[in-house]
């Protein structure tokens, strides 16, 4: 055995220790992040029991997958919108470029990892349309070509120096030298006002989807998903098929429970979106297309997420929420954020993520980084075996 | 220079394979500590050291090694040919691992605590060097999972074998291995596993304590022992009674944070990352001394304390407060 990948890794890894800018960063992000979700728990102590009940409703989905998508697929039907189950990422960019068609506009987005997942952003930029991330920290990883290094929190890595340094640079905005984080995101404020009024289409995630409602939840404190989701006139939301949950209630205590877990609570913002806007103000007859979008699309992605279901212990990956507590805790992210990671996801949530989406080879070689501590297991909200996944995954790494 | 991580796996099969240990040393490693102790061959509760503590000289030598090849330039070149240099078995281990007789010395007094604090609390235990042995952890914390089986069977056999109702543990990794591993692979391996700590625990009150203060001690909780096998008020209890002022780091207990040991023979530039961060937080509890409870942590910790902090085994600790 050659283990290339996992070496390969290291070398980078091995770089970045050494890399005082970066570990700068992460430590203060680490440094203000962690244990953050106890202290939450502590003040609002229901939430605990609400993490319990999101757990039971995921398992009851996982156990039924495909009887739950084709319910949330005839939800969204009956509310008006438009859904697609996407078997794969070539699948999904297909179905945006579809939607998107003649767009004259920018396209927003708010931050997706399952956008990530599938390319979205370099994809519809390949095809000529201009796309902007309209998260501050999503953007900053536009800005600088790069890639995600937490999943709530793309641009830990990164001071302010080099934040100011690319919106300065890449977007031509005057922020003088030696501002702070106040003054950038006023700057990028004001930059992606005139996109979001501009768009001709926004592109979100979803936190959960509900199967009885067909309603979507969305949580997020910057306000971005509520100007990505309601000013342009075609809203697509691309989600895996996994944040599927039975009933809106579930829905929204899952995102409620991320939120939490994530470190933010209450969040500022919690958004459900079922359908396209409307209203039936003039003689109760209902009209599509009010001040919202006129368009709702709901791209269900798959890419490796059923048949992963039917394997034992990987399966229950498919129960993440997706709040990167795992990450903030785990002592070897702690120095080396989603490098230690596939393409897309990192950390102990994202060997599992990277193994069902990406590549088993890359994830169980990159699973011998992992300590096998398990403090991942102790703080996820909804129990997933993390540690027990990520053994799993390297008694693969041994065969060609 | 990133290590060339087949040679070491490779290395550490075919010693397992070969000795029985996971570094290439003689088998009398294994029980030369427990010369002239006397100790019964057979007895209901029988000692099982899982050889940790034993190799830890040897595995602190080739981590030394390991540490050295990866920061230099040319490390995975001179790896590769250090391995084929030696052959597959010893060869590796073999030219390099010659660690100081003050820290093989060492090692033997952590085991040799252990017996004189069970036997204070009235435990008298069995120790037989022909069932003594390693419980194959690495293995199977590497996912090597054949080879993991193909040696815990052979363990775990002995074990039942010894007509031992209790085994006595004494480091984490085995006790979680022997404890939590074993009977589900094996379903006939029912043996009461039980660390030797928890025994201290249960018998403290039959323990005799010098008086006085002994001076503040932080614990670090090894991970196994605190998140897998629920140990984590026993050293406290311990560490109290025998007079140390316990003072807990931030992260203990559940949430206690690894010492960055188990990836160490991958890259050691991690695992020392991980360890000088851990250092750090126990360092800022101001208690001047680290009690641990796991060889690796020991290793680890005390290979990148800097001085700052005496890291001491917990068994080392209290047989210091042990009466006369």
């Amino acid at each position: 055995m050659t283990y290339k990948v996992v070496q390969a890794r290291l070398g980078e890894i091995l770089r970045l220790l050494e890399d005082k800018a970066f570990q700068k960063a992460l430590q203060d992000s680490v440094g203000n992040a962690e244990g953050k979700h106890e202290r939450v728990a502590a003040s609002y102590p229901y939430l605990k029991e609400l993490a319990k009940k999101v757990k039971e409703a995921e398992e009851k989905v996982l156990a039924d997958l495909d009887h739950y998508i084709d319910m949330t697929i005839r939800s969204v039907e009956k509310n008006k919108g438009v859904p697609h189950l996407a078997r794969d990422a070539e699948e999904a960019r297909r179905i945006v470029l579809d939607i998107a068609g003649e767009c004259r506009g920018p396209i927003v987005m708010s931050k997706s990892m399952v956008a990530e997942e599938v390319g979205l952003r370099e994809f519809l930029e390949g095809e000529g349309f201009e796309v902007w991330e309209t998260d501050l920290g999503q953007l900053l990883i536009q800005l600088e070509r790069g890639r995600p290094m937490h999943t709530t929190a793309p641009a830990i890595h990164m001071t302010v120096e080099r934040a100011r340094g690319l919106v300065r640079e890449r977007l031509g905005l005057e922020i003088p030298e030696g501002a702070g984080p106040e003054d950038i995101v006023a700057a990028v404020r004001g930059f992606l006002r005139e996109k979001f009024v501009a768009a001709c289409l926004g592109i979100s995630g979803a936190n959960a989807v509900a199967a009885d409602t067909g309603a979507i939840v969305l949580v997020e404190n910057e306000g971005n998903i509520r100007l990505t989701t309601g000013l342009p006139p075609v809203h697509v939301a691309i989600t895996g098929v996994d944040k599927i949950l039975p009933t809106l209630q579930d829905a929204v205590a899952e995102a409620l429970v991320q939120a939490a877990w994530a470190g933010l609570y209450p969040p500022t913002y919690l958004n459900i979106i079922a359908g396209p806007s409307n209203t039936a103000d003039i003689q109760h007859k209902r009209v599509y297309g009010a001040h919202g979008p006129k368009e709702f699309h709901l791209i269900l992605l798959d890419n490796g997420r059923r048949e992963a279901a039917k394997f034992e212990p990987l399966g229950e990956q498919l129960r993440c929420i997706r709040c990167g507590r795992c990450q903030w805790e785990c002592p070897v992210w702690q120095q080396t954020a989603n490098k230690w990671g596939g393409p897309v996801y990192g950390g102990p949530m994202g060997m599992g993520w990277t193994a069902i989406t990406y590549s088993m080879r890359e994830a169980a070689e990159l699973s011998l980084l992992c300590l096998g501590c398990g403090r991942c297991d102790v703080v996820c909200p909804v129990e997933i075996p993390l540690s027990r996944i990520i053994r799993w995954l390297k008694t693969r790494a041994h065969t060609s | 220079m990133v290590l060339d991580i087949g040679t070491v796996l490779a290395l550490l099969r075919d010693n397992i394979r070969k000795t029985g240990l996971p570094v290439p040393v003689g088998k009398e490693v294994l029980w030369e500590w427990s010369k002239g102790l006397d100790l019964p061959r057979e007895g209901e509760v029988l000692l099982y050291t899982g050889a940790l503590y034993q190799l830890l000289p040897y595995i602190s030598v080739f981590a030394r090694q390991l540490a050295r090849m990866e920061k230099s330039g040319a490390g995975r070149l001179a790896f590769k040919a250090f391995g084929k240099l030696g052959g597959r078995l010893g060869g590796l281990a073999g030219l390099v691992l010659k660690p100081s007789k003050v820290d093989i010395e060492y090692s033997h007094s952590i085991l040799r605590s252990v017996v004189e604090l069970l036997k204070a609390a009235g435990v008298s235990v069995a120790y037989d060097p022909g069932v003594d042995g390693y419980s194959g952890v690495l293995l199977y914390d590497m996912g090597l999972d054949d080879d993991f089986r193909a040696h815990a069977e052979g363990e775990a056999r002995r074990l039942v074998e010894s007509g031992a109702r209790v085994i006595v543990t004494v480091d984490p990794h085995t006790t979680h291995t022997l404890r939590s591993v074993y009977p589900k692979l094996f379903p006939w391996f029912e043996l009461e596993v039980r660390s030797y700590l928890e025994i201290l625990a249960e018998n403290v009150d039959k323990l005799g304590w010098k008086s006085g203060d002994a001076g503040a001690v932080t614990i670090h909780d090894p991970c196994f022992y605190a998140r897998s096998e629920g140990i984590i008020g026993e050293p406290r209890t311990l560490l109290e009674r025998a007079g140390y002022r316990v003072v807990n780091p931030r992260r203990w207990g559940r949430m206690t944070y690894c010492c960055g040991g188990p990836v160490e023979s991958i890259s050691p530039g991690l695992a020392g990352r991980i360890a000088e961060k851990r250092i750090e937080e126990l360092h800022s509890t101001g208690a001047p001394v680290v009690a641990v409870m796991c060889p690796i942590c020991l290793s680890n910790l005390r290979g990148h304390s800097r001085g700052k902090l005496r890291v001491e085994d917990i068994s080392i600790l209290l047989r210091e407060r042990l009466e006369a």
